[in-house]
Parts: structure tokens; C-alpha cells; sequence
């Protein structure tokens, strides 16, 4: 019987001390990082195809005018303390990056 | 608004037999025989009067126009005639650059049941409420004018949505009363002057930028966005259209909700 207990306790501390698992690879629209994702982008000068190629697909909501609106958000984490950031991207009809936010 | 028309108000609305009527009104305007584009003057009076009353609450300074909006692709405002149109008369209602114009006291048109008739086809066009405290810069909005602007827009009947499923009718009309804006988050769309790049509300030392997901009519987590289109009243306006925590009373009426838009140099 102790021996079951000790081994219970053993399994519950490694319980309580490993991280929780990786999770899967990130999805369309999902990024590990809002702060540096925009950091590695420039206005004026990062096109469409440069940004899906650093970050993925986005959720795109695009318009009639042409201009398009990219948005990316950090995979949300259990009990955090906070939402998780979105990145925000605005696309100019010229596909290039016009605006960008972290919120 | 003018004071003969809050008079007129007063006078013309008061009791249960305006309540009566304004529900044999609802019965009318979906008569086939009706324009569905017109919209019900005694109804508009009605939000008319909500306004009159919840003014010195919400918007002490301000004052309530109404205004009409494209909805569908290749709808010109520019030239638009607005009549108020009864069994005996129609008089014309003159439309100011912007789309507003201003709602008359008008005996004969309460009497009669009277519609405010654009000459555009149904479905091409909508309607909003505009409460507009003088004074502020043309890219800040005051959040106790939006908070009434709602309401008197749910009053008045202005939203025109029209969805394929019975049950999201059915929760639209659920929805339909001015009750409706003091939920934390409504989905009641509010239409910037430009395609909106961001919405920040600030009251004094406090600032925060509206999430994506208030902006472009919710489209951000909505994957279906598109083929929900032709049933929405935004459906040339989407990036324009923004949602406001209205109900969120952390937020005083006297915050203001700032613009920035997607032509705007960053």
C-alpha cells in the first residue's frame, strides 16, 4: 500500500512540475509571437507574399476598394491573464503593407 | 431638433391609444401594398420622442437627425428626394450633402400613418439615426451620442436586416427595442464616414484600442462573412462598420471614440 501511495505522489509532482506538451503546429491565422511578427515586417515595403511567407496564411477580410485587412492572433494559453494579442495588417489595393497594429 | 417638433411630440404621443396604434403601424409596413424602403413617420416620431427623453441623460448637448445610407453596389445618394407621403399629401423633406434631414412635426401625417419614402428601390438603401454633439473634430465620435443614437435607431425601426432562417428573424425581432443597445457588446452597427482602419475609445488617462473582432461588422471571426452580405444593412458599408461596447458603463457617456482610417499616412 505505501509503496502505491509513493508511487501516486511520484506521478502527481511530475504532474505538477512538466510543462504542459506542445501543441500542435500553429493554424491559419495563428502566430507564436504578435511583437515579433511585426517586427520582422515594414510598412511600405513588406508585400502580401513577404508576409505569407513569415508568418502563414491570415484571416483575410478584403473589400471592394481593394485594400485588405490580415489578422493574426497568438494561440490562446489556459488561465492567461490576459487575451491573447492580435496582429493586425492593412493592405494597401497595391498589395503592399499601408498599416499594422498589436493589440 | 427644433422645440415645435419636441412639443409636437409631447402632445401627439402621450397615452396608450400612440402605443395601440404604433403596433397597428408595425402590422402595415409589411403589407405588400407598402414600398418596403419607406419607413414608418410614426415610428421614426416614436424614436423621436425616446430621444427627447434620454437626451439630458446621454447627449445633453446634442441633436438628432436622421440619415440615409447606401447598402447595395451603384446606390447614388447625391441626388436623393425624400418625401413624407400620406393618403392626401406628399411633401417633400429636404436631404442635406451628407444624407441627413431633419424629421417635421406633422399632424396630418401622424393622423394619417404617414411614410418617409426615398425615391430608391427597396433593398438599395438604409437608414441610421445621428446624434451629434457639436463641436468635435470630424475623427471623434462622443460614446453617449452612439449610446443614443442606438436606441433611438432601435425605436424608430431604422435597421433593415433581412436573413434567410426563422430563427435568426425570430432573434432579430427579439432584438428590436432600444433595451437592446444596453447589452455589453450589441450588434448594433454603427457606420464611420470612411473605411475604418481603428476605433479607440479614450476617457481621460485611459485608451483602448478596439479589438478587430468589433470592426468590418464582426467578418474577422466570421468565415461566412460574405455569403451573409445581401441580408446585412452594411453591405457596401462593411469597412466602415463598427460595433461599440455600449453596454460597458465603465465607459462614461463623455468618452470619446476616436477614427483612424485605412487612407490615413500611419
Amino acid at each position: 500500500m505505501k509503496r502505491l501511495i509513493f508511487l501516486l505522489a511520484a506521478l502527481l509532482s511530475a504532474c505538477a512540475l512538466t510543462p504542459p506538451a506542445a501543441q500542435g503546429p500553429l493554424g491559419a491565422g495563428e502566430i507564436a509571437s504578435a511583437h515579433a511578427a511585426r517586427a520582422a515586417l515594414a510598412l511600405g515595403l513588406s508585400t502580401q507574399t513577404d508576409v505569407r511567407k513569415a508568418l502563414g496564411e491570415a484571416i483575410v477580410v478584403d473589400f471592394e476598394s481593394g485594400y485588405e485587412v490580415w489578422v493574426y492572433r497568438e494561440r490562446p494559453v489556459k488561465k492567461a491573464e490576459r487575451p491573447p494579442l492580435e496582429l493586425v495588417l492593412l493592405f494597401d489595393p497595391s498589395g503592399m503593407l499601408a498599416n499594422a497594429r498589436v493589440r | 431638433m427644433h422645440r415645435s417638433l419636441t412639443a409636437f411630440i409631447a402632445a401627439a404621443l402621450c397615452g396608450a391609444h400612440f402605443h395601440a396604434a404604433a403596433a397597428d403601424e408595425e402590422a402595415v409596413t409589411v403589407s405588400a401594398l407598402r414600398n418596403p424602403v419607406d419607413k414608418s413617420y410614426r415610428r421614426m416620431l416614436s424614436g423621436a420622442e425616446l430621444f427627447a427623453q434620454r437626451r439630458g441623460e446621454l447627449a445633453p448637448a446634442a441633436a438628432l437627425r436622421f440619415k440615409l445610407l447606401p447598402r447595395r453596389p451603384g446606390t447614388r445618394l447625391d441626388d436623393i428626394e425624400l418625401e413624407l407621403v400620406g393618403d392626401s399629401f406628399a411633401t417633400p423633406l429636404p436631404v442635406a450633402h451628407d444624407g441627413t434631414f431633419e424629421l417635421p412635426a406633422d399632424a396630418a401625417a401622424l393622423k394619417e400613418r404617414a411614410s418617409v419614402r426615398p425615391n430608391r428601390r427597396a433593398g438599395s438603401m438604409t437608414w441610421r439615426a445621428e446624434v451629434r454633439t457639436p463641436g468635435l473634430p470630424a475623427d471623434v465620435r462622443r460614446l453617449g451620442d452612439l449610446r443614443l443614437e442606438c436606441e433611438v435607431g432601435m425605436r424608430a425601426g431604422l435597421i433593415s436586416n433581412y436573413r434567410p432562417v426563422l430563427f435568426r428573424w425570430l432573434d432579430e425581432r427579439l432584438a428590436d427595442s432600444p433595451e437592446y443597445c444596453r447589452r455589453a457588446v450589441p450588434r448594433y452597427l454603427f457606420f464611420a464616414d470612411r473605411a475604418l482602419w481603428s476605433v479607440t475609445l479614450v476617457a481621460g488617462t485611459r485608451r483602448e484600442v478596439l479589438s478587430v473582432d468589433l470592426l468590418y461588422g464582426g467578418a474577422s471571426r466570421d468565415p461566412d462573412w460574405k455569403a451573409d452580405l445581401p441580408y446585412c444593412d452594411c453591405e457596401v458599408l462593411m469597412d466602415r462598420a463598427f460595433f461599440l461596447p455600449l453596454g460597458d458603463r465603465s465607459w462614461p457617456d463623455d468618452a470619446l471614440v476616436h477614427f483612424e482610417y485605412m487612407d490615413d499616412t500611419p
